[in-house]
């Protein structure tokens, strides 16, 4: 059985874009999922505002392309609302560092059961070059003339602090991202998933993808946090060097409470395989 | 006859609890009890204090006269030892224990020491020191203030929280976030209380925007969804309330007033957010107001705004305010509970305008036919609302009218007695009734409303084009309620 998941809107995205990279991995895992019995509707998208919300409009799945950095309570709501609902999310590094801060770290707090992906390009680009807070120090845009002046936040780093249960990072490279897609929707709980994204007009690869490894093949242990710590710490996102590396690949895995285990009325949700539009009273 | 206690004391003393404690009492009495709660935004200390007045006809408000103060420590005395009517009574006690009040109060009405016992078995706690600290506060009192009798009226006793929680839960409520805030932060302890029982979940989140947004996230799965905020909160939501608009999400918004601008005054009333509610969110959507008076309403008018938000697919905000919201009503009818069905499915929502597939367009024709989309159902809303009662007539008709929603019915409502005025009460505010004009014309129309601008008044002048003469504006800003004997006053002046 085959779905097909393609809208009628053609992408609007620049040519090359490395978002098209995120978008056919995304289709080729759920065409996938479909193949193994899934149904279309099993899944919702949920997308913030900014070039990656695109994805949304290519998508041929029901969920919501909603507000600038109100990804994550949405995603939230949304499975406490129906907590057998695969929901899959994308936010842009504006949505999910600047505006949205505040709910990534409660993200992980809360541990429920979505999957987030985070296309991370180090600049708003729909708003066209301004820096957001993973751009490195001395960026200019025009609203920046005399350079960026601080430092970029690690948000690998605010995930492993605030007890997140996943944390990856993976270039955009369709291969890279099928393979955390399959590991992040495995994973019971949050997954929190930045996606290096270079953007060919505003912020291209400025040497990034050379300096970068994998962290499976150097034989790291996910499950231990030290060591994730310091793996989070090799890279500040603050431009590339030569000493500069940039691990890839799962940071760290740990199975904590997911959130809807822990309300015995979603509990009962899961158990029945039905959501609150089922209960009548 | 008309009987007005006032409990003072520091907070943690008990002031509220003594006067819960009476007033149950009083309704197994068949009394209507009517009590108001004034305390201050601190845990322990300070001075707070409730008003309880009784009655054997319904009674909405208290009066500014004060039969009876039990004074659980000095302060009390010398703030409203001046509220004291001539012939009235102070209850006091240095270092005596919380019941010792309650034993000299219920002697001093003339109940029997085993209708006291009866109120201390049901709180459980410290039965035994509860009792012995009651009788000596029993024997001790020598003074005859009132007596109580049975009455045959059989009354429920609840606060208007209460009420918005109760309506919630019979409208078939499944899903309530919301983040503390007074005075709507005891609908989250109602609802948190009966979620097992009632099957529902109540959630905390980390802000207003939290909460609104996951409310949209559980309401597009089809969860019957409410959130519960006041002012401050709102602001926070507003972006969101438009993505309700052009997302047609069915929400249910309580929204609990208290005096602003800003952090205002924490713990006091006002009705200072209808323009809020009114203009609140960018772009031009349809939304509801609704305004209920009393607890009874409060159920009545929630069960509607899960009707509207079920059935056209919008935001729908219950109003209200902190004396509304915590101050105790009895009521001698049962709620009229409208019932809703669920009409929400999963399918693609959007914060953008929208084609056919749920895509964003920016195409010129689909905009269009978005936004006349929306103008149109807000037409059909209008003419759905024509089947509930927009408003109410108190009264019968006179040339004189008084115009108001919300809280300050209450206190209307007792004051108008006897005099030559009929009351017409707002429930609806948006869609606002088309009816209401004819009943305003020619008539010498006075308004009263919690807030200093006249902000009914303003609606009033732009529905209608009736503007509302400044001398006949009633309108109070201090934090306070209206009080039924201060307002009949005001109200007696300004008769034709």
């Amino acid at each position: 059985m085959t779905e097909n998941l393609n809208t009628p809107i053609i992408p609007t995205w620049c040519p090359g874009c490395f978002n098209f990279q995120i978008l056919a991995a995304v289709k080729s895992y759920i065409n996938e999922e479909i193949k193994n019995g899934k149904k279309k509707d099993d899944f919702a998208i949920v997308s913030g505002i900014g070039c990656h919300a695109k994805i949304f409009d290519y998508v041929n799945l029901n969920g919501i392309n909603t507000l600038h950095g109100r990804v994550l309570p949405t995603c939230l709501g949304m499975k406490v609302g129906n907590p057998n609902l695969n929901v899959i999310a994308f936010s842009g590094d504006g949505d999910a560092y600047a505006e949205g801060m505040e709910h990534l770290i409660h993200a992980a707090r809360f541990n429920s059961n979505f999957k987030y992906f985070i296309h991370n390009n180090q600049v708003f680009a729909l708003t066209v070059a301004q820096p957001t807070p993973t751009t490195e120090v001395g960026y200019k845009d025009k609203t920046t003339p005399l350079g960026v002046k601080t430092y970029p936040i690690n948000p690998l780093k605010i995930m492993l602090a605030a007890g997140a249960s996943f944390v990856a990072r993976v270039y955009a490279d369709k291969a890279q991202i099928e393979y955390v897609f399959k590991e992040a929707m495995k994973h019971k709980g949050f997954t929190f998933v930045e996606i290096i994204q270079p953007c060919i007009i505003f912020h291209p690869d400025k040497g990034y993808k050379e300096k970068t490894y994998s962290l499976e093949k150097e034989g790291h242990d996910k499950t231990n946090f030290d060591a994730a710590w310091k793996k989070a710490n090799e890279f500040d996102y603050n431009g590339v060097d030569e000493k500069t590396k940039i691990p890839l690949g799962i940071f760290y895995q740990k199975e904590k409470p997911v959130f809807e285990d822990l309300h015995p009325q979603l509990v009962e949700l899961k158990k029945k395989k039905i959501s609150w539009k089922d209960i009548k009273r | 006859m008309k009987f007005t206690i006032l409990f003072g004391g520091q907070a943690g003393q008990g002031p509220n609890i003594l006067s819960i404690l009476l007033g149950k009492a009083l309704i197994e009495r068949g009394y209507y009890v009517f009590m108001s709660r004034d305390y201050q935004s601190l845990i322990r200390g300070g001075h707070n204090f409730n008003v309880l007045t009784f009655s054997e006809t319904p009674v909405y408000s208290n009066d500014s006269e004060i039969d009876l103060i039990v004074a659980l420590d000095e302060n009390t005395i010398n703030k409203h030892k001046k509220e004291l009517k001539q012939n009235g009574h102070i209850i006091s006690g240095e270092g005596k224990g919380n019941m010792y009040f309650a034993g000299r109060l219920f002697k001093s009405l003339c109940l029997d020491f085993n209708v006291l016992e009866g109120q201390l078995k049901k709180l459980k706690e410290r039965l035994e020191e509860n009792l012995k600290e009651a009788r000596e506060g029993y024997d001790e009192e020598k003074k005859t203030m009132c007596k109580v009798l049975i009455n045959k009226n059989k009354l429920s006793f609840m606060n208007g929280n209460q009420g918005i929680s109760d309506g919630a839960i019979k409208s078939g409520l499944d899903v309530y976030f919301a983040y503390p805030m007074t005075p709507a932060t005891n609908v989250l302890g109602e609802l948190a209380e009966k979620q097992i029982e009632n099957n529902l979940i109540v959630l905390e989140l980390e802000s207003e925007i939290a909460v609104i947004n996951a409310a949209i996230g559980s309401s597009i799965t089809g969860a019957k969804t409410m959130i519960g905020t006041s002012g401050g909160g709102f602001d926070l939501m507003t972006e969101s309330l438009s993505l309700t608009g052009i997302a047609e999400v069915p929400l249910v918004i309580y929204l609990a007033s208290r005096p602003g601008p800003s952090t205002g005054v924490a713990t006091y009333t006002a009705q200072g957010d209808l323009d809020m509610a009114r203009y609140a969110g960018h772009g031009e959507f349809p939304r509801m107001i609704i305004a209920p008076g009393n607890p009874r309403e409060a159920e009545e008018l929630t069960s509607q705004a899960f009707y509207f938000s079920q059935k056209f697919g919008i935001p729908v905000i219950v109003l209200s305010d902190k004396h509304l919201a915590e101050s105790v009503y009895s009521s001698d009818k049962e709620a009229k509970i409208t019932s809703s069905k669920k009409m929400i499915s999963l399918k693609r929502f959007n914060s953008y305008e929208t084609d056919q597939f749920g895509c964003a367009t920016e195409d010129a024709e689909q905009i269009k036919k978005n936004v006349e989309a929306r103008l149109k159902k807000g037409k059909e809303i209008e003419k759905e609302a024509e089947n509930f009662e927009g408003f109410k007539l108190h009264g019968k008709n006179s040339k004189n009218l008084i115009v108001s929603w919300g809280s300050p019915a209450g206190a209307i409502l007792d004051a108008v007695e006897g005099l030559n005025v009929q009351f017409l009460q707002v429930l609806y505010l948006e869609p606002f009734p088309k009816k209401i004009k004819k009943e305003l014309e020619g008539k010498n129309i006075i308004l009263i409303e919690n807030n200093a601008t006249g902000q009914l008044g303003k609606l009033i002048a732009e529905k209608t084009g009736i503007f509302i003469e400044d001398k006949n504006k009633i309108l109070k800003y201090d934090g306070r309620p209206f009080l039924a004997d201060e307002l009949k006053k005001e109200i007696k002046g300004r008769l034709k």
